[in-house]
């Protein structure tokens, strides 16, 4: 793989200087005389009269007449400016034409571009003093995702996104800039929109005794199609202003409005896309049930009573033709046959399953999963005038996953208006209401309630999958399932059937703002805004289920809401010519409630009654409400000096109720709830300033510095005794095992960052580079402790953790022609984040951990994986074990005289899940009205430990144990058992190769020492991925004459995650698995294979 | 007048903003649970975590590495090939921190029967972790609230025993005179006769753990004190007194394997070792431990069959023909699924999580008589009650529908393997041989008890990973490398070096 990794590389490269010399040769300046032109606008294809054409060497200046024509003095090579209200300021070197026929585009000029900021302040982006990168609402609806988070991978540099893979909208987790943070849940951006903070909680689905299901992060839940564009604040800097949830950066989703419409529009888009497994496990498909024994197979009662069948493993006998009886074999009694099969143990006394053939079922899972189908349909009605402008849209979203009977119904209708009431007053709302439904999201991880449990470790290649669509044993329905093994494992059927995960959702988002403008340079702004859900889950467990001999029901419903309400007084006064000043004065308020109830039922009275009162033993109940309040004050102030020197300032105050002492506990402890950052930034563009080479259009530089302050969860203070299930009539209850910290202070993260803007060859070529560092102190951390203190974890400002990187943006204009454009896009970074101190002589902090755990070491990069390794030899340390003087061994892989490999006493560091950089490359191309564009994401370096291969080869599952099998059992065979590659320790000190031959079943087990041994299933996480390939055409508005309504008709040919290229057996490297609602990076735990999608998009206007 | 009006509105606003500290503190308190409780509603969420625990360390490794019950499937364990086992140690302390909330409130009251019971509670599972891992924490341990001790020093073993031994003894003391009524003890029911209870489980423990030190320690004045003076050292008299937690018909407080997979429940069968021994001597109690095979039963001839213990995965699975021809685990430990046709379901109220009984004291008596360490009463007496006891005890426990019959019969008491007679180590070996028996299910009080004695003898398994060793205890939980790893060095270093099941404990140097 890191070849073919590498290659790729390597081919970016060479493209890029071959570009680079292109664009060279295209500049070389040649001799010419007088020179004429025409300049036309692009989108209308008019002339255009009143355009200054300057030529910058001589300053002659010359302005195009009715007909758009102009004739200016002018050789070749000189460099022109032409320029038009509206149009902005385009540069051209004059080549050999004698005539420049020259088309105009309305101001998209990037220099010019205005973006949204922090508070939902729009600045020209030529001021920024820090990075913002934009993603336009358009590259979210036509290849889509139903999380739309995950479409910013590979599109933003510097956020790498790690979806779940649920198939139906599992969450996303993204990170901005590499970890900061040492918990894990800590690291994750806020999303704003429309300049107010909404929820991405992830509340975690499981505990007792069902499995985790992934319900979706609060992001995912928000409707592309109203989405005009999301920002990426990547730094401190950036996002100052919205204070301590900021400190990861901030997503900045603008909503669409009515405001450009003229008139009143119909907008529609249709995208209809079908999904299949991108990757699928590769399961050996030459030996079937059973256990090694060499013997033969017979299904008796699926729990030991045949031959081999209670086992659920694959080493039994290989496909050679012969039949045995199996589980849907059919019986017979007395020699006729009954319509019972071998599964079927309520079957009359004395009947006979009779053989049929040993088959193995090649497509187990591929058969078993389904094509996904995704429609999502929106219309949008907009329009506006002078007064004001509205946009009503609804969208719904009906997908069915690959995984069978899981699906996503989502509606949602927003609204946006503005009307300006007068002169100086103005109103904009903004709400959308979201309902989604979900019948069954899978359950996920490692036990009998998830599909891939059994697909990827516990079924051999000789069950049938399909028969189970049966569910149930004739006359048991609803009682007994139906399976193909009654000791451990459940029908796949009944799991996504019967035992389904249902969800449903309601949501609103909504704000109200006012501006009133005082004067033209002083205005007020006063918003309000709500986020609030409702969400019911429902687990429901059939009889017969192996966990749930008597079904289960829980119901669980969570209720959040936060509450924003803001001012903001907006300066902004030119000075005199030279100096423009603004300023910002704002407070906020943020009300945060969290509800959560659940009650199961362990046991249920009658089948498929899913009610709590339906409950055969007492229930359980379970309760937590929590609220939490920020109130904030801050200001900004910029100073531009010409439109090309800018300095911006921002400080901010927060006060937490999450820092501040309950009243019984506010005498004990030291309360340090207000915290205050500021932030500093400087741009300056150099190209207005000093005299440049030709070849750079624009050159900006910019740095800054800011800190962010940041708090903790609600109840940190609080020491609480929990109660559980009582015993008998005694009531129990135990202390928590977090032990609470009376004198925390606020988390202060501090960072710089500079980076340079630079275009080249009449902005042919942009470069923007950026390289950030920033230290983050006091971090409120809980951290483990040895549970021999009494306490498992506690609550501590600790740790300094240092994150630096690099970022750079290179597009490219390759081909700007009128009927032919390609331009491409390169977005790379590259981050590192170290422990440089933890705190109480604390060396290691462990983040996660699932046979491999997530550990923070001082010293040491975040995000590195320890585990148990395999002891090998090594020549360095006398008094170590293993220790070979002669070095002839060095670093050979130990095996004790059992032929199984020696396992290290510690963990030992095994990898590093962050990669070492992203590379994002999207070509586009514009060809006459039909643009194709295609997106590659490209991720190097990374481990990560997979679940599926340390149980898949215990089960004999996976297509790796067919090593050591190559005939069967019989060791004594050729090919058959497996000798480990490495030495034996001899008793004397010296070592020689191992030479113990050991079966093949017990090879794969002791090959990760009883899923013990980590080191031999990590994996280079490393990838290239085909993320996007877009095909649309847009039909001319002309085609429709004047009878037909129809404009802007685009029909699209859309692709996600179509191809990867990788080096992981079995999964996506792009995986990771949940603990309590904690997404493990690094860590693949029977992930659901991730989806390739492809289909079509329409798009029109009316 | 704008101006003013602005002004007025921002005054507002910071007043707004900074007038809620009030609210604040409210908001950020929580109301959701309390953050203090009586010590009777922590007493039993201990008992009912450390009997549970008890339990599942019986099943997971104490059953098998006693011999007792052998695996036929993820055979792990069975051939010592034992990776972290955290159970014992997080439920130490983890119960340990509240029990020091029950020791803080009743700091300063004379005679609080909770703290007695509390002292009980702490001696038997730090006994239990001591005795599985070495050194362990102990007098700095559960202080990090208290002391802000968050990485406590290892105490050697020989000190941990002296601690726990004098807390028995003060618990004794405290509720011989206490006047509290003690609820929330599910172990003994609380109320006016707990208190003799828990001092007899107190002074019966104190026994076992003089026992057990006996080869390192003279223990003998210690002991006969005990033995000698009834009033003020009660022992346990009769199964009535046995410490075990009686687990309830009605979930969650079922037998612990009640909700196992039948797959799971069915990896665990009868060890050829149990087998072999107690068909050897007629002992209807195999009949409680174990199944008769289905083979046996398909063929007409139901017998109880045993595995080997430590053979590899298809060894193992492929023994005396498959799973049928392998006895099951007893169908009174039994899951809700694992019933064989024609029975009924198991009763998930009838096994009970085992401490300690009667018939151990019994036995330890009758050692102790045998050795000259005590010199009140008759070995051979103490010898028959503990037999005697122990089948009662079975008896009254199995549900009578499961039709077993736990009677001896009437030669099972002569014959010369059960007879009280012959040497001094004939007799030890009689009296080894009837403990083993009689501490099937009770944690890994049996696996200690052959490292101490030798007796009877444990043969590791044939495909045994441990260089034919039986395992001496269980290696630290890795994660103290990280979170305690100065100290756990250092106690590493104290007992040799390695931190390895071979390592040898103070108890077993």
């Amino acid at each position: 793989m890191k070849p073919k990794l590498f290659s790729a590389w390597l081919k970016t490269f060479f493209g890029l200087a071959a570009w680079l010399l292109l664009f060279t040769g295209y500049a070389q300046p040649q001799e010419s005389g007088n020179l004429k032109g025409k300049i036309t606008d692009a989108a209308t294809q008019t002339p255009m009269s009143g355009v200054t054409v300057k030529v910058i060497s001589s300053g002659a200046i010359a302005t195009t007449n009715a007909d758009g024509e102009f004739a200016v003095p002018a050789k070749k090579g000189d460099r022109l400016e032409i320029s038009y209200v509206g149009f902005g300021a385009e540069t051209l070197s004059v080549l050999n034409d004698d005539f420049l026929s020259i088309e105009l585009e309305p101001v998209k000029n990037e220099l010019d571009e205005v973006v949204v900021t922090a508070l939902g302040i729009k600045k020209d982006k030529k001021r920024l003093g820090y990075a913002i990168q934009e993603v336009k609402g358009e590259d979210l609806t036509i290849a889509r995702e139903s999380n739309v988070v995950n479409q910013l991978a590979g599109k933003v540099a510097g956020v790498t996104v790690v979806g779940s893979n649920s198939g139906i909208g599992g969450s996303a987790r993204v990170t901005i800039r590499g970890e900061r943070s040492v918990d894990l849940n800590k690291n994750q951006p806020l999303y704003v929109i429309d300049g107010v903070p909404i929820s991405n909680a992830i509340t975690g689905g499981s505990g007792r005794g069902n499995l985790e299901v992934d319900f979706g992060n609060g992001a995912g839940f928000v409707n592309p199609d109203d989405i005009e564009s999301m920002s990426v604040l990547k730094g401190p800097a950036a996002s100052a202003l919205y204070g301590s949830r900021a400190a990861n950066g901030v997503i900045l989703i603008k909503t669409k409005s009515g405001a450009k419409a003229k008139g009143i529009g119909v907008e529609i888009n249709t995208n209809t896309t079908w999904e299949s497994a991108l990757k699928l496990p590769e399961y050996q498909k030459v030996y079937g049930q059973g256990n090694g024994n060499g013997g033969d197979f017979a299904f008796v009662n699926g729990g030991g009573a045949g031959q081999t069948d209670g086992t659920d493993e694959g080493w039994g006998p290989a496909f050679r033709g012969q039949s045995y009886p199996q589980y849907n074999s059919p019986r017979t009694l007395n020699g006729q046959p009954i319509p019972f099969t071998g599964g079927d143990l309520n079957a009359p006394q004395g009947s006979v399953i009779t053989s049929t053939p040993w088959l193995p079922d090649n497509d187990n899972l591929k058969n078993f999963l389904q094509t996904g189908r995704t429609f999502t349909n929106n219309v949008a009605l907009v329009g506006s005038n002078k007064n004001g402008d509205f946009r009503l849209s609804y969208t719904n979203l009906d997908q069915t996953g690959i995984v069978p009977n899981t699906d996503l119904k989502r509606n949602t209708i927003s609204l946006s208006g503005g009307y300006n009431f007068t002169d100086k007053l103005s109103a904009r709302a903004f709400v959308s209401y979201i309902n989604s439904e979900s019948g069954n999201r899978p359950s996920i991880s490692y036990g009998t309630e998830s599909i891939m449990y059994l697909f990827n470790c516990w079924l051999p290649a000789s069950v049938r999958v399909k028969d189970m669509e049966r569910l149930w044993m004739p006359g048991a329905e609803n009682l007994r399932q139906y399976s193909w093994n009654y000791n451990y494992h459940d029908n796949p059927y009944l799991t996504v059937m019967q035992n389904t995960n249902s969800q449903s959702y309601d949501r609103v988002i909504g704000n109200v703002s006012i501006n009133y403008e005082f004067n033209d340079w002083l205005r007020l702004q006063l918003r309000t805004a709500t986020d609030f859900s409702n969400e019911l889950r429902e687990y429901k467990r059939a009889f017969s289920t192996q966990r749930f001999p008597f079904g289960q029901y829980r119901r669980v419903m969570l209720n959040n809401e936060e509450r924003n309400s803001d001012f903001l007084l907006i300066f902004n006064k030119d000075i005199n010519s030279d100096f423009n000043v603004t300023a910002n004065l704002g407070g906020n308020q943020m009300r945060q409630t969290s509800k959560y109830d659940e009650s199961v039922a362990g046991q249920l009275n009658i089948p498929e009654i899913y009610n709590l009162t339906n409950s055969r033993i007492p229930l359980v109940a379970s309760q937590q409400d929590i609220g939490k309040r920020i109130n904030s004050l801050y200001g900004s102030a910029g100073i531009s000096y010409k439109n090309k020197l800018f300095l911006d300032v921002t400080g901010r105050n927060d006060w937490s109720s999450a820092l501040t002492l309950p009243e019984n506990l506010k005498s004990f402890g030291n309360e340090d709830n207000s915290y205050f950052y500021p932030s500093v930034a400087l741009s300056a563009i150099i190209s207005d300033m000093v005299e440049l080479p030709r070849a750079i259009s624009f050159a900006k530089l910019r740095g800054s510095f800011a800190q962010v302050g940041n708090d903790t969860d609600p109840f940190t203070f609080t020491q609480s005794l929990n109660p559980s299930e009582p015993f008998g009539t005694a009531q129990v209850y135990s202390e928590t095992d977090r032990l609470a910290n009376l004198n925390l202070k606020p988390e202060i993260s501090s960072a710089y960052e500079v980076g340079a803007d630079i275009r080249f060859l009449n902005n042919r070529i942009g470069l923007d580079i950026t390289y950030y560092t920033s230290n983050t102190i006091n971090q409120i951390l809980n951290i483990p402790l040895s549970i021999t203190s009494g306490f498992n974890s506690r609550v501590i400002n600790a740790g300094k953790i240092k994150n630096y990187g690099f970022e750079a943006m290179l597009n490219l204009q390759g081909i700007k022609k009128k009927d032919f454009t390609w331009s491409t896009d390169f977005n790379f970074s590259a981050n590192r984040s170290e422990v440089l101190e933890l705190r109480d002589g604390l060396t290691n902090f462990v983040m996660a951990s699932r046979r491999v755990s997530v550990e923070a070491r001082v010293g040491e990069r975040m995000g590195n994986l320890y585990g148990i390794g395999f002891a090998r030899v090594q020549s360095t340390n006398a008094n170590a074990p293993y220790y070979d003087k002669s070095g002839s061994f060095d670093g050979q892989m130990v095996f004790d005289a059992n032929g199984r490999p020696v396992r290290t006493t510690n963990r030992i560091l095994l990898g590093n899940y962050n990669p070492d950089w992203l590379l994002g490359i999207n070509n586009s191309f514009n060809y006459k009205g039909v643009r194709l564009s295609f997106l590659f994401d490209i991720r190097s370096g990374g481990e990560i430990y997979s679940e599926t291969q340390t149980v898949g080869r215990e089960g004999g599952i996976i297509i790796e144990t067919l090593e050591g099998r190559a005939d069967g059992y019989d060791i004594t065979k050729e090919g058959n058992g497996v000798i480990g590659q490495g030495v034996i320790a001899n008793s004397n000190g010296t070592f020689s190769p191992n030479t113990r031959k050991i079966s093949v079943r017990e090879w794969h087990s002791a090959y990760t020492g009883g899923r013990n041994i980590a080191e031999g299933v990590m994996y280079d996480a490393s990838f290239v991925k085909l993320r996007q390939l877009q095909i649309g055409y847009t039909i001319p508005d002309k085609v429709w004459g004047s009878k037909l309504p129809f404009r802007g008709v685009t029909l699209s040919l859309v692709g996600r995650n179509l191809f990867v290229w990788d080096n992981v057996p079995h999964v996506d490297p792009e995986v990771m698995s949940y603990s309590g609602g904690t997404a493990l990076p690094g860590i693949e735990n029977m992930s659901i294979p991730s989806t390739r999608s492809y289909g079509f998009n329409l798009s029109l206007k009316l | 007048m704008k101006t003013q009006k602005l002004t007025g509105f921002l005054l507002l606003a910071l007043i707004a903003l900074t007038a809620c500290e009030k609210d604040f503190r409210e908001v950020n308190n929580n109301n959701n649970v309390p953050n203090a409780v009586t010590p009777d509603l922590l007493l039993s969420g201990v008992i009912r975590n450390s009997v549970n625990q008890q339990v599942g360390e019986a099943w997971g490794i104490g059953n098998i590495v006693s011999q007792y019950t052998a695996k036929i499937q993820f055979v792990n364990e069975d051939r010592y090939l034992w990776n972290e086992q955290n159970g014992i140690w997080n439920s130490t302390y983890g119960n340990y921190r509240n029990l020091q909330n029950i020791f803080a409130q009743v700091a300063g009251s004379e005679n609080n029967g909770y703290e007695g019971v509390a002292l009980i509670m702490k001696s038997w599972m730090f006994s239990v972790a001591t005795n599985a891992y070495g050194d362990i924490p102990y007098s700095e341990a559960g202080f990090a609230k208290t002391k802000a001790l968050y990485t406590p020093k290892y105490d050697k073993q020989e000190d941990i025993y002296t601690g726990i031994l004098n807390d028995l003894k003060k618990a004794n003391e405290i509720l011989a005179k206490t006047t509290t009524l003690i609820s929330g003890d599910i172990l003994f029911g609380g109320g006016g006769n707990a208190p003799l209870k828990w001092r007899k489980f107190a002074n019966s423990l104190r026994l076992r753990l003089l026992m057990r030190i006996s080869n390192k320690r003279d223990v003998k004045a210690e002991m006969q004190s005990i033995v000698s003076d009834p009033v003020n050292f009660p022992l346990m008299t009769s199964n009535a007194d046995n410490a075990e937690l009686k687990y309830l018909a009605a979930a969650p407080n079922q037998w612990p394997l009640y909700n196992a997979r039948v797959g799971s429940f069915d990896e665990f069968r009868v060890s050829k070792t149990l087998a072999d021994r107690l068909l050897a001597i007629g002992d209807p109690r195999l009949n409680v431990f174990g199944r008769p095979s289905q083979k046996s039963i398909a063929a007409g001839a139901a017998k109880i069959e045993g595995i080997p213990n430590g053979l590899g995965d298809v060894a193992a699975l492929n023994y005396n023909s498959g799973p049928q021809g392998v006895s099951r685990v007893g169908y009174t430990f039994a899951c809700l699924v694992c019933n064989d046709n024609g029975q009924a379901r198991p009763d998930p109220a009838a096994p009970r999580g085992i401490i300690m009984n009667y018939a151990e004291v019994q036995f330890i008596l009758a050692e102790a008589r045998e050795k000259g360490m005590i010199t009140t009463g008759d070995a051979a007496t103490f010898y028959r009650n503990g037999i005697d006891a122990n089948f009662a005890y079975w008896q009254s426990v199995v549900p009578p529908q499961y039709g077993i019959n736990v009677a001896p019969g009437a030669a099972y008491l002569t014959q010369s393997a059960v007879a009280y007679a012959g040497t001094t180590n004939e007799k030890l070996d009689k009296i080894y041989l009837q403990r083993w028996i009689s501490m099937f299910f009770t944690g890994l009080e049996s696996w200690f008890e052959f490292r101490r004695t030798g007796k009877p003898a444990i043969t590791p398994g044939p495909d045994n990973l441990n260089g034919n060793k039986v395992p001496a205890r269980y290696i630290y939980p890795l994660s103290e490398q990280s979170l305690n790893g100065t100290n756990r060095q250092e106690a590493v270093g104290r007992q040799g070096g390695t931190d390895d099941l071979n390592t040898k404990m103070w108890l077993t140097q």
